[in-house]
């Protein structure tokens, strides 16, 4: 096993999971029919949310592992940053839409 | 013994016990990898007791929630004084917190590496920024879990 490709390939995947649960949240509180796909898929959007979350991680590790031909000590750096970076903006982005969703901004 | 395990009181009390341990892994981990040392027992079980508190705090969290908040909960603070506290801060708690799991897994596969293979990585910290994002993550969605409690408990008052 390729350690740093793990850790680099853990870490977009991890970025990609986090934009993911942000974007397809705030879709789905916009947009009914998206979240009644999603109430649909599970009986309850969270559950199907978590459940395709964890299945895109899992999924984008491998791909990641796969396809990644050489990871480096600045691939490895970058892509923890940017899971960093992701997870604080993900954060901030679902507090301020709920914010303003409560406050009847939109 | 399953009814008394799946009761209202002792899931919250499982996903807020399970969590605290989570985040205590986790500051247990950020001390091991600041420690120049890399203890590599240490560092990969306290990441392997993180992430499967966090799991364990994820599954008895939402079934929780799933089973009894939106029925039972939910309502009262919508209708209480702080609505708020449902529509703001759970929204965003229970989104966030499905943040971790990926984020404990990219943890626990820095712990796989040799202290030589570390230290040629230099990710020292990036790696305890991490870990301390993990950390407070947990802290916050902890805060936030308080808060609404506190307006079922309080909100119709």
């Amino acid at each position: 096993m390729n350690k740093p490709k793990l850790i680099y390939s853990s870490a977009v995947a991890s970025s990609l999971a986090i934009v993911f649960v942000a974007a397809i949240t705030i879709v789905a509180e916009l947009q009914v029919p998206l979240k009644d796909w999603l109430k649909s898929l599970s009986g309850h959007h969270w559950v199907s949310k978590g459940i395709l979350s964890f299945l895109l991680y899992v999924v984008a590790v491998f791909v990641m592992y796969a396809v990644t031909k050489n990871v480096d000590r600045k691939k490895t750096k970058g892509a923890l940053w940017v899971t960093i970076i992701t997870t604080i903006l993900g954060s901030l982005a679902l507090l301020t839409f709920f914010t303003g969703h409560h406050l009847g901004w939109y | 013994m399953l009814e008394i395990l799946l009761s209202k009181p002792v899931l919250i009390g499982l996903h807020l016990a399970f969590a605290i341990i989570g985040i205590d892994a986790f500051l247990w981990l950020l001390g091991e990898i600041k420690n120049d040392s890399w203890r590599k027992a240490r560092l990969y079980w306290s990441a392997i007791v993180g992430v499967t508190a966090f799991i364990l705090s994820w599954l008895s969290g939402g079934y929780y929630y799933v089973k009894y908040y939106g029925g039972l909960v939910k309502p009262i603070i919508q209708k209480g004084l702080a609505p708020w506290a449902h529509n703001i801060i759970m929204e965003t708690k229970e989104h966030i917190f499905l943040f971790i799991i990926p984020l404990a897994l990219t943890a626990l596969f820095i712990t796989f590496l040799d202290k030589e293979e570390f230290e040629k990585l230099n990710i020292k910290w990036v790696s305890m920024i991490l870990v301390v994002l993990i950390v407070g993550l947990g802290l916050v969605i902890g805060a936030m879990g308080f808060t609404i409690s506190a307006a079922a408990r309080w909100g119709v008052q």
